[in-house]
């Protein structure tokens, strides 16, 4: 009960702030776009998606849409955001790929700059601000949002086995030596995302003779497990997750990186049970918005009709169960059948890094993270 | 066209298939990392990504060579030394899991020590064992193939007269004097091997262990993103290291290798195989337990694929389905259908055959026509064709990636064909392996009685050059279409950057989605256990084909 009071309280100067901006959203979203005049393209009649395990992509939603339009589609299915990026630039300037769906705002900046993106055409005027606070370009639109944050295992971290956290360093404690699961940042979206969240983190706690990245040091020195992806970190690792019931399950970690949303999918499955928590310290979460861009070169036509049906309303305001993200669409919120709105947490201050300062520093941001792992 | 330039061709053609995208992947990374060699082995040292993965490597690898030399050897002295019922058919389960795609391998271990089985996965100390049981069993039959001809056609009046000497009066003794100094060279050479093929190993270390790495997978797992300026710079860096540090530990061990194979031709007095063996009843203690190892792992692949896990409040438990199978063989739009992968595969296979089969046999000619007139260059072309070994099959398929992303991704994204190039590339030192010796063991008076007798090129090709190499030409084939169908690491790089998939590869994505899904582990298995049948049934078929004193690894 409280919690809800919590977002409501926070959504109330958020939904004020939200008429004036969306209304010029709107208006910028319904002004016809203008093609640059350098765009060609041949609409061959196929739509080729390159994008990772996007489970929101069902088998009917695609078949509805080739229905509707008589575009078949072909999908292109790498491991995650990062690939999906380094597919789009290692075949820059060649036309394999029409869309690209997945990339998300830690990555999305870098495909800008490499201008392997199109301006699309698609039509819609209802996507929330917070959506388009990392980007309201004309090269992506975001079809899908949540935050990153740490879970942990309220069976295990009750407050008298083990303390809650109540900031970062507390993990960096005996206590917690071998217990926080985190993906890597090199490898995966979700510990990019956690590791930029850090870097603000740190920034603006009150101790000015730390850095972030002597907390990555400290961390690697308690044995902290680092994984490739978060499929690793949360189910084989994670004891307050679904892992336990899956084959390969190891379970050593009591905190892990994952959604803030992430114990309501839990619940949602288990009838309104689970033992999952997010945790919300200031400035630990971050603001994960996912983006479907039309690839330079591509079919545009196909591209722009995806991305339509992307965000109509049908679609994306299935995204919680679907692909167990946020919908984009305004006044549209995470179902409350089986707890997962109430077992959901919104962070209360997020981390606030722009999509500019990612593409300026990432790379910086990944070499350092790399000195600090090896320091320890 | 005359033999000399249908040779030249056949050389040029296959080094340049070799040469060729190595080369551009080179230059595509040097261009992304700078040229500056001392910076990419330290980047080894300077990533988190590859810390200890050099030590993993060599660690696991050595372990992995000491155990396969344990269990092998009881074995190969059983095999070897007594005789059996159903002889051959003992030594074809034994030699069976090295043509077993490592895949297969890789899901039969998770089956055996997941939950259905031993249940001890969740252990994080039992995978470094069973990584290097893993690779034990993978390697067994490279212990027994090169160790059994020697052990069962020495001469047993050797170790009587050793009996009689005073440094052979004791089992130890005769060991020592007699049996190591024989065996020596066979043992090392299969040790040789056995390392490499475990340093190497990506499928096995990528599902057995979690977070460690070879330098194989590590560069697997970061080629995804190489060869892009200006991005993650580092792993281009890091790729190179490892690519100079991986070549020159298996140069090494393959000249070793290769010396090793010269001495284990022992000018021993050589007697028949009925003469040496005799009855050992006590043997089946090893024997029996060998064969349950060898077949375990594959039978656990099969049944696991027909194993749903079912979730609900009151926990998980398991029923029998062919669900999976179902779910394995019908295509979603996240998933291919394992059918099209199986076609895929199928065809992949074929072609390969029509092209690794005559471009090695070639290469083996070749070889084998300058070793009487040039003997160095017969030697360079000998070990040029190696390179492939000492490569790896995730830097092919880099080479394979970045090579065509060079020259025209556009022609080679689309083009059904790319896995074949880095199938030819991997198959073609095999056939040259198995040709080579055929045909040096070619009798040369058949094809000048014939040709005395007036009987045309053509006519003495078909007439007589095939029919003499029939049995090396099948084994040959069969082993293009077996390698080619569990190919796994470079496949698994190229086909990520283009339309297709193979069997191996689709395995590891279905086991790549998320476990919620109850599917996941037995879809996997019943792909894997599709591909085991097509493994058993060429490797049945070789076996028919093999010469009977065969000391050779394949």
């Amino acid at each position: 009960m409280n919690n809800k009071i919590i977002v409501f309280s926070m959504l109330i100067p958020f939904m004020m702030l939200s008429g004036c901006i969306s209304e010029s959203i709107e208006k910028k979203l319904e002004e016809e776009p203008e093609m640059p005049e350098e765009y060609q393209w041949e609409d061959d009649g196929e739509l080729v998606i390159v994008t990772y395990d996007v489970t929101g992509l069902t088998d009917s939603m695609l078949s509805e849409f080739e229905n509707q339009t008589g575009y078949e589609i072909s999908i292109t299915k790498l491991e995650d955001a990062g690939s999906i990026l380094s597919h789009l630039l290692q075949y820059k300037g060649v036309q394999v790929s029409d869309l690209a769906i997945g990339l998300d705002n830690t990555y999305l900046q870098t495909a800008i700059d490499n201008g392997v993106l199109w301006e699309h055409f698609a039509n819609f005027s209802n996507i929330s601000e917070s959506a388009l606070t990392p980007y309201s370009g004309p090269l992506a639109v975001p079809f899908d949002q949540g935050y990153m944050c740490l879970n942990y295992d309220t069976e295990i971290v009750d407050g008298e086995n083990m303390s809650v956290p109540t900031s970062l360093w507390d993990l960096t404690e005996d206590d917690w030596n071998g217990k926080v699961a985190i993906p890597s940042p090199e490898t995966s979206s979700p510990g990019r995302a956690f590791m930029t969240a850090t870097v603000d983190y740190f920034a603006n706690d009150e101790d000015t003779n730390t850095e972030w990245t002597d907390w990555w040091t400290a961390m690697a020195e308690n044995d902290a497990i680092i994984t490739t992806g978060w499929s690793e970190a949360y189910e084989t690792h994670y004891t307050g997750g679904y892992g336990e019931y899956t084959e390969g399950y190891v379970g050593d970690a009591h905190v892990v990186v994952s959604y803030c949303h992430s114990p309501g999918v839990e619940a949602w499955y288990n009838g309104n049970w689970t033992k999952s928590a997010a945790l919300d310290l200031p400035r630990a979460a971050f603001h994960q918005v996912e983006y479907a861009a039309a690839i330079e070169g591509g079919n545009l036509d196909a591209a722009s009709a995806f991305i339509e049906y992307l965000l109509s309303e049908e679609v994306n305001v299935n995204m919680p169960t679907e692909n167990f993200m946020y919908s984009v669409l305004e006044d549209t919120d995470l179902p409350e059948d089986g707890g997962y709105r109430y077992h959901s947490t919104i962070p209360v201050q997020p981390a606030e890094v722009t999509a500019a300062q990612i593409a300026a520093n990432m790379e910086n941001w990944l070499e350092d993270w790399n000195t600090a792992m090896v320091a320890a | 066209m005359s033999n000399k330039y249908v040779a030249r061709l056949a050389v040029g053609l296959y080094l340049s298939l070799i040469v060729l995208p190595l080369w551009l992947a080179l230059d595509r990374l040097i261009w992304v990392a700078g040229f500056d060699a001392y910076s990419w082995l330290n980047s080894l040292d300077e990533n988190f990504i590859s810390q200890g993965v050099l030590e993993f490597t060599i660690i696991q690898a050595t372990l992995s060579a000491i155990l396969t030399l344990a269990i092998g050897i009881p074995i190969a002295w059983q095999l070897g030394r007594y005789s059996w019922p159903l002889q051959s058919l003992i030594r074809s389960i034994l030699t069976m899991p090295f043509v077993m795609p490592s895949i297969v391998a890789a899901m039969g271990f998770m089956s055996i020590i997941g939950e259905n089985g031993l249940d001890i996965r969740s252990d994080r100390s039992t995978w470094f064992t069973t990584l290097i049981i893993a690779h034990a069993w993978f390697n067994l039959a490279l212990v027994i193939r090169f160790c059994e001809p020697v052990l069962s056609t020495l001469d047993p009046s050797m170790e009587e007269q050793m009996r009689l000497l005073p440094s052979g009066k004791t089992w130890w003794g005769r060991f020592r004097n007699l049996w190591a100094p024989i065996l020596m060279p066979s043992i090392a050479a299969a040790a040789c091997m056995t390392f490499v093929f475990s340093f190497t190993s990506f499928a096995l270390v990528e599902w057995i262990t979690l977070g460690e790495n070879t330098l194989e997978s590590m560069m697997a797992d970061i080629g995804s993103s190489a060869g892009i300026k200006g991005v993650m710079v580092s792993k281009n860096e890091l790729i190179l290291g490892a690519s100079i540090i991986q070549f020159s530990i298996l140069i090494f061990s393959l000249g070793l290798m290769s010396w090793l194979q010269q001495r284990r031709q022992s000018l021993l007095p050589l007697v028949s195989e009925n003469i040496v063996k005799t009855q050992n009843k006590k043997g089946w203690i090893i024997v029996l337990p060998a064969i349950v190892f060898a077949v375990l792992p594959l039978l656990a692949v099969l049944i696991s694929s027909f194993r749903i896990r079912e979730v609900d409040a009151g926990g998980s438990r398991q029923y029998w389905s062919t669900e999976a199978w179902n779910y394995a063989f019908t295509a979603t739009n996240s998933l291919p259908s394992a059918w099209d992968a199986l076609q895929n595969s199928i065809g992949y296979a074929i072609i390969t055959l029509f092209i690794a089969l005559p471009l090695g046999w070639m290469l083996a000619l070749t070889i084998f026509d300058l070793e009487k007139r040039k003997p160095r260059l017969a030697r360079i072309l000998d070990i040029s064709t190696m390179l492939p070994f000492a490569v790896s099959s995730v830097m092919i398929g880099l080479g394979v990636m970045l090579g065509m992303i060079k020259i025209n991704p556009q022609f080679f994204y689309s083009l059904w064909f790319t896995p074949i190039l880095a199938h030819v590339m991997i198959t073609t030192p095999f056939v040259v392996r198995i040709m080579l010796p055929a045909i040096r063991s070619l009798d040369p008076s058949f094809d000048e009685c014939a040709q005395i007798l007036g009987m045309s090129k053509t006519k003495r090709f078909f007439l007589i050059t095939i029919p003499m190499l029939k049995g090396s030409l099948i084994i040959s084939s069969i082993f293009i279409l077996a390698m080619s169908m569990g190919e796994f690491g470079a496949s698994w790089v190229v086909t990520r950057n283009s339309d297709w998939t193979t069997l191996p590869v689709i395995i590891d994505s279905i086991r790549a989605v998320p476990y919620n899904n109850p599917m996941t582990v037995p879809a996997a298995n019943a792909v894997s256990s599709v591909l085991m049948i097509i493994a058993l049934l060429l490797f049945i078929s070789t076996e028919k084909f093999r010469p009977k004193r065969d000391g050779g690894m394949f």
